[in-house]
């Protein structure tokens, strides 16, 4: 019953990790290395939302993009850390939960 | 763009995009041109690229000018990359990445130009696309274009026949004008023509040794081969006058890179040897900047005497000793 809840809850940020998978995967590509920070803004938000969910890792993604400009110092800039890790990651980047698999 | 809320970000872009565009419209027309012709649009949309590119120029130049800062830092730069030779392994890439990055922070000298300057146009694109699309319909722009000048765009066409708002795609299904499909086409073909000169010239001139040999070299290379293939579907999708923003653009950045390969070349890459070589023949070659400092890293001296046996004990010593 609440891997059934767990996995709603993450459902939502498991479709935006998709999503950024995707065009990390495609797009990115097509205008090479950019960024001013480690890491870029794309991989940035994909950790946001895998730590923080789809709300605040969006959000916490558009504050990165608006600071990433051509006037920003740049350098490494890594998402703020969680208190607690609750989940865990498949490879791909999926988050499941950090007894997924076992029991 | 039936979506309200990009329609909300993009107002003040459209509003901009207009006036411009009608900016230049009113110069064509005020010299003597019809207001209604396709050619007389045309135009406009060159005058808003010409506007646009120039806009960004100091953000190129700011890129410019840090990777010409880089030459200073070329030496801890080559002592990270040596740090990491050879290891490809996940956890070394990232953590050169991130040592090369506060490099770049603490010198100043970060040569990327963040993606600010693509999210810039991007919304250029979609307004102007839109205001395309809405003065097909005969409706007014958010600004400066109203409805007669609204009409005006959407009704206009190249040589009588080829309506600005028309796409490949469209004219192929309504079975004409077939004008439209071969100016989509000969577009296209000019898209990538302009593309792949400005690549490959980057690519075989305007590179660092060191970069060449990185992996987003290859990335580039294979690139340069999907690039076109993006013009194509786009080209067969996209109004006759968005291609000639596109085109326009594309044309520029080529002007742009062709001025800045010959002029403010990559350190140590080959346009920078050509330059040089050009200079000389002058007689003009500053010494300072000539040189590449990136090779000018002496190596460890190298002894051709050889090393006399030790027994263990004094080599345990001799290692204390260097150390």
């Amino acid at each position: 019953m609440t891997s059934v809840v767990t996995a709603l809850v993450l459902a939502p940020r498991n479709l935006a990790v998709l999503l950024l998978r995707a065009y990390r995967a495609v797009i990115s590509p097509l205008y090479g290395d950019v960024c001013r920070y480690y890491p870029s803004c794309s991989s940035y938000t994909l950790q946001a939302i895998q730590q923080r969910g789809l709300i605040v890792g969006s959000a916490l993604g558009v504050y990165r993009i608006i600071r990433c400009h051509p006037w920003a110092k740049g350098g490494v800039d890594d998402v703020p850390p969680v208190r607690r890790q609750r989940y865990r990651l498949t490879p791909f980047g999926f988050v499941v939960a950090a007894s997924h698999g076992k029991g | 763009m039936e979506i309200p809320f990009l329609d909300t970000i993009l107002w003040p872009i459209k509003w901009v995009v207009e006036l411009i565009l009608v900016g230049w419209h009113y110069l064509w027309t005020f010299i003597g041109l019809d207001p209604a012709a396709g050619l007389t649009w045309v135009l406009s949309i060159v005058g808003l690229v010409l506007v646009v590119r120039a806009a960004l120029i100091p953000i190129f130049v700011r890129q410019i000018k840090s990777q010409r800062k880089m030459l200073e830092v070329a030496p801890q730069l080559k002592k990270i990359q040596d740090k990491y030779k050879g290891k490809k392994d996940q956890f070394s890439r990232e953590a050169m990445s991130r040592e090369t990055m506060e490099l770049y922070r603490k010198t100043g000298t970060n040569p990327l130009a963040s993606c600010l300057p693509l999210l810039l146009q991007m919304p250029i694109f979609f307004s102007l696309f839109s205001v395309l699309n809405n003065a097909q319909k005969g409706q007014a722009g958010v600004g400066p274009l109203n409805a007669q000048l609204g009409e005006q765009f959407g009704n206009a066409t190249l040589f009588g026949v080829a309506p600005l708002h028309d796409t490949f795609i469209g004219s192929w299904n309504n079975g004409g004008p077939w004008q439209v499909m071969v100016i989509a086409g000969l577009m296209v073909v000019l898209m990538t023509a302009s593309q792949f000169y400005t690549q490959l010239q980057i690519m075989a001139k305007n590179q660092s040794p060191e970069a060449k040999a990185s992996p987003m070299f290859k990335q580039q290379r294979v690139l340069l081969y999907i690039l076109p293939l993006v013009f194509v579907f786009s080209g067969v999708a996209f109004p006759l006058g968005v291609m000639f923003y596109w085109l326009t653009s594309n044309l520029w950045t080529m002007g742009q890179q062709f001025l800045v390969i010959r002029n403010m070349p990559t350190p140590g890459s080959e346009a920078a040897k050509a330059r040089e070589a050009r200079l000389a023949k002058k007689g003009k070659l500053e010494p300072s900047k000539g040189a590449p400092a990136i090779e000018s890293i002496p190596e460890a001296p190298k002894t051709t005497q050889r090393q006399q046996p030790v027994s263990k004990n004094r080599a345990k010593k001799q290692q204390g000793d260097k150390k």
